[in-house]
């Protein structure tokens, strides 16, 4: 079984005067029946243009409400350039030049992880892992 | 300004070669070098029914801005989930939410997440137990 842990630290001096802040949490990622660790994957980078408007990163082509996660990060050097990270119609927000996310994903049907780089004329670094439970490859054309 | 650094570290054996993800965030505001200034604070929320319940209101913050959002469930037992959703009025439920919002993920128990946040609707959580679980969330705003 394969194990695969992700780790966070948040820290700030001076977010809360007078009240330093400082969160750990760690955590192992299970298939959905929560004894048998994740073993699909994919992780690569890529370069999004403002141009090509919103792109979907990864179609749910696995099983619904199963458990699944994201991480993307925005390697824009440039502070004005950030991306749109949505899921099918929604946007879930804005990912500003050096920032990452983790989220956990659900993988329904039409909930696609889409990705937009902005403003106009921006060009941006960016990559991705996504940790699956399921996954079916697409039927060759 | 403040100053507010994230660090994720993600290690994995799922390949044949070790994968490895480091990588640190300041938190700034949007398509802007200042770092993010507000925060809800740190809250913490027992939950004892699968009603679904809005843990962050959008009205608390300035809508298609640099927010984030930090959430982690606090339970021992990984069977106690809690699903997360963007929803403005749908219920948190197993099925897509449709036009009005969108069911984003479970955590289950000991994950966390931390996710940039549109504030244009609030954000439902539903927990999968009536057994007492809680929720440890944080907002990030400019």
């Amino acid at each position: 079984m394969a194990t695969t842990t992700a780790t966070v630290s948040i820290s700030s001096s001076d977010l809360q005067p007078g009240n330093a802040l400082s969160l750990n949490a760690s955590s192992t990622l299970m298939q959905t029946g929560l004894t048998t660790g994740l073993e699909l994957m994919e992780m690569g980078k890529g370069k999004l243009t403002e141009a090509s408007a919103a792109d979907a990163l990864h179609e749910p082509l696995g099983t619904a409400n199963t458990a699944n996660w994201v991480y993307i990060c925005n390697n824009a050097t440039d502070d004005t350039h950030y991306m749109s990270i949505g899921i099918h119609e929604e946007i879930i927000g804005n990912l500003g030049a050096g920032d990452w996310m983790w989220m956990p994903w659900n993988m329904v049907a039409d909930g696609e992880i889409n990705i937009e780089a902005e403003p106009t004329g921006a060009t941006i670094p960016y990559e991705y892992a996504i940790f699956k439970s399921t996954y079916t490859l697409p039927a060759k054309t | 300004m403040a100053t507010t650094n994230a660090t994720i570290s993600v290690s994995s054996d799922i390949m044949s070669y070790p994968i490895s993800i480091n990588k640190t965030m300041t938190m700034k505001k949007f398509q802007s070098c200042h770092g993010l200034e507000e925060t809800s604070g740190l809250r913490t929320k027992k939950f004892s029914v699968v009603t679904e319940t809005v843990v962050v209101e959008q009205d608390e913050f300035t809508a298609s801005k640099a927010c984030k959002v930090y959430m982690r469930n606090t339970s021992s037992d990984k069977a106690h989930y809690f699903f997360v959703a963007k929803h403005a009025t749908d219920a948190a439920a197993d099925t897509d939410a449709g036009a009005s919002g969108i069911i984003i993920g479970k955590l289950y128990g000991g994950d966390w997440m931390l996710i940039p946040y549109l504030a244009d609707v609030n954000i439902t959580v539903a927990s999968s137990s009536t057994d007492p679980v809680v929720l440890e969330y944080m907002v990030f705003a400019e």
